[in-house]
């Protein structure tokens, strides 16, 4: 039980270190709250141009049932796109929708199960940051949600209540959320680069403890840290309004794995790095671009393909995948049995390769 | 190398606790430790003297398995480092260079800490830590976070951290380090009680520390042993020169042509007169600063000192 005593003492030199600490479980939260505050506020509006071609039942339902529901929506009908072009270089729309032909067609074809996506021309003005970022991401979640597609295309046999009301805080929550838990990187392998600095871990060196102790040791206090922060953030989340429509256990599993890869990151990272300097900026210069590619803010579904499947290596972006079907569209485990396991295996190798790399550095 | 050592083909001798076999540590073109062969018998307090970067710190951190040989090998208490690392941590206890604690734990947590990780029975520990803290004059502050210590405080604990668990063997490198000298005084005594009892591995560049501590000493020099023997042997056998200091008020530079002319080497500072020769008689050298009407304030024979011995073994002569 020697990784315990190692726990104990990482716990204890974490908790005692007041400034460390807050650090730790007060930088992520901050940007949560700042986030929350932003985006929780149903106050932005954005005035959304529809043109529909289709002209069916469902086109219709699609535009009230849907797009009407976001708070932050005002929808406006249009006759045809030159209308809509124009009324958006105005300024008069946010953004406009094409609904084309047979589009009715192709969602009832969705729910019934077979293969296909739904195609949406959607024209905005590219140098609007925030509608490029936000509104697109909540049109595609609304979209989804509607026909029922996964993300990435997939059909899902269990059509989600469309009566739900997405907020930019259901679309955005999730997203926050995974990248509170992914700026666990830089904080999770600070002890273990401290003790390097101060000399301390090469103390413990001479103990007959084994590398996978000192790994279990250092990251079982970060992940009794990350239960407690996934816990906040959830609390956080619904008072801003996120609704979770699925298991909230499940969620929180999803969450909880993806804190653990991100500790096993933090710990690879750690292992390879010789001071607290070198291991910071190394994790910063990681995290904040795969923060971006996983989608955590913007949808990836309108990034290129290669960034989206070079983003699917890690884990992220399967992470905020499987909180979103849980959080928004209710889905259940068979929904993200996938990611699920994506995220184990992805835990499991970043755990080996993090032991690895510090027994190496154990004895150089 | 160490394949032609013919005592790696014995069993593992039991009267050694430590045995290094042409071990080497080279860190590219730098050779910093340069296959060392060394036998260190069980209870013996054997001291490695040298100056900053001789390789003593290298040679302990090989020997404590933190560091891979480069060639050569070592057992501890019969376990061979390379291939039973974990064996060998098992049975020694290091206290390194730096003061490595962790800050925001108590001594006493510091001191469990080890315990633990070797361990020891809860039960146990806690008495043996309690002992630990009194005999350290650390009892008082046993529940307070370390980091608010003095120095000397953290050096005593970081020597406590080394012995809580009861090994066989002890490393201490440089265990006074910084300290003020009535710490390290008090720092010795505690190291002199430990004598005959543990096999005592001290690295240090302090003379006087070495020459007061250990059964054996071994002078090391850019990663070789270059004298290796008891602080008497090594000052007797590597010193053949005496000298005779005499402080007196009136030296004449006639009487110093005079003395430079009958003894191999003279040195005038501030009124000393330090005369050094491979044979020196007191009588004779005060009778014949009386004749030449000198004033004597005091006059003694200096003992050689390990310094001396360091400075005739790694001076120009040796290195060039």
């Amino acid at each position: 039980m020697r990784f315990w005593q190692l726990f104990i003492r990482s716990l204890k030199e974490t908790c005692r270190d007041v400034l460390a600490l807050s650090f730790v479980l007060a930088f992520p939260l901050l940007f949560m709250l700042v986030l929350g505050i932003s985006f929780g506020d149903s106050s932005p509006s954005y005035t959304i141009g529809v043109v529909d071609n289709d002209g069916s039942q469902v086109s219709q339902g699609f535009v009230d049932e849907a797009i009407s529901m976001v708070p932050a929506f005002e929808v406006e009908m249009l006759d045809d796109a030159e209308d809509a072009l124009e009324a958006l270089k105005q300024g008069d729309l946010s953004v406009y929708i094409v609904l084309p032909e047979g589009f009715g067609q192709q969602v009832s074809y969705v729910l019934q199960g077979a293969d296909g996506n739904i195609e949406l021309d959607i024209t905005y003005d590219e140098s609007d940051l925030q509608v490029s970022g936000q509104v697109i991401s909540t049109i595609d979640t609304v979209t989804r949600t509607f026909a029922g597609v996964e993300i990435p295309v997939t059909i899902n046999a269990n059509p989600i209540n469309i009566e739900t009301e997405v907020t930019s805080v259901d679309f955005i929550g999730p997203g926050i959320i995974i990248f509170g838990l992914l700026i666990m990187i830089p904080t999770s392998g600070r002890l273990m680069l401290r003790d390097k600095e101060s000399r301390f871990l090469y103390r413990m060196l001479t103990t007959p403890a084994r590398p996978w102790e000192f790994i279990a040791g250092y990251s079982l206090s970060m992940v009794l840290i990350a239960i407690i922060q996934i816990v906040i953030f959830m609390l956080l989340g619904w008072l801003f309004g996120m609704d979770i429509i699925g298991s909230i256990w499940l969620a929180f599993a999803i969450f909880l794995l993806t804190a653990i890869c991100s500790i096993g990151i933090g710990m690879v990272v750690a292992s390879l790095s010789k001071s607290e300097n070198q291991g910071e900026s190394l994790s910063w210069l990681f995290s904040m671009p795969l923060a971006i590619l996983s989608g955590v803010w913007f949808s990836s579904e309108f990034m290129p393909s290669y960034i989206r499947t070079f983003a699917d290596i890690f884990p992220f972006s399967h992470a905020v995948d499987a909180a979103r079907t849980i959080i928004t569209r209710g889905a259940g485990f068979e929904a993200v049995t996938g990611d699920f396991f994506f995220l184990c295996g992805w835990a499991a190798v970043v755990f080996t390769i993090g032991t690895l790399l510090f027994a190496r550095t154990m004895r150089s | 190398m160490t394949a032609e050592d013919p005592r790696l083909d014995r069993e593992p001798d039991d009267s050694f606790a430590i045995q290094t076999f042409g071990l080497r540590k080279q860190f590219g073109e730098l050779v910093a430790v340069d296959s060392i062969n060394l036998d260190i018998k069980k209870g013996e307090l054997f001291a490695f003297l040298g100056p900053n970067g001789a390789g003593k710190t290298t040679t302990i951190s090989m020997l404590c398995c933190l560091l891979k040989p480069t060639g050569g090998t070592a057992r501890i208490m019969g376990y061979d480092i390379n291939r039973e690392p974990y064996r060998v941590k098992e049975v020694i206890g290091v206290s390194p260079q730096d003061t490595t604690l962790s800050e925001h734990l108590s001594s006493r947590e510091n001191l469990n800490l080890v315990g633990r990780l070797h361990g020891i029975d809860p039960k146990k520990l806690k008495t043996w830590s309690q002992l630990m803290l009194q005999t350290m004059g650390l009892a008082d502050r046993a529940k307070e976070q370390v980091r608010r210590f003095s120095g000397g405080m953290k050096r005593r604990l970081n020597i406590a951290m080394a012995l809580i668990h009861n090994p066989d063997i002890i490393f201490l490198d440089e265990p006074t380090l910084g300290l003020d000298p009535q710490a390290r005084r008090a720092v010795w005594s505690y190291i002199a009680r430990l004598k005959g009892e543990k096999t005592i591995l001290l690295t240090t560049h302090y003379m006087e520390e070495a020459d007061f501590l250990a059964d054996r000493i071994g002078i090391i020099d850019e990663g070789k042993i270059v004298a290796l023997g008891t602080a008497l042997d090594l000052k007797t056998g590597m010193i053949d020169t005496h000298t005779m200091v005499v402080q007196a008020w009136n030296l004449t530079q006639k009487l110093i042509i005079e003395m430079r002319e009958r003894y191999a080497k003279i040195d005038i500072s501030n009124g000393t007169m330090t005369i050094t020769d491979k044979k020196i008689d007191f009588r004779e050298i005060v009778d014949r600063l009386h004749d030449a009407n000198v004033s004597i304030r005091s006059a003694y024979i200096k003992e050689p000192t390990l310094e001396d011995v360091f400075i005739n073994i790694t001076g120009k002569e040796l290195r060039e």
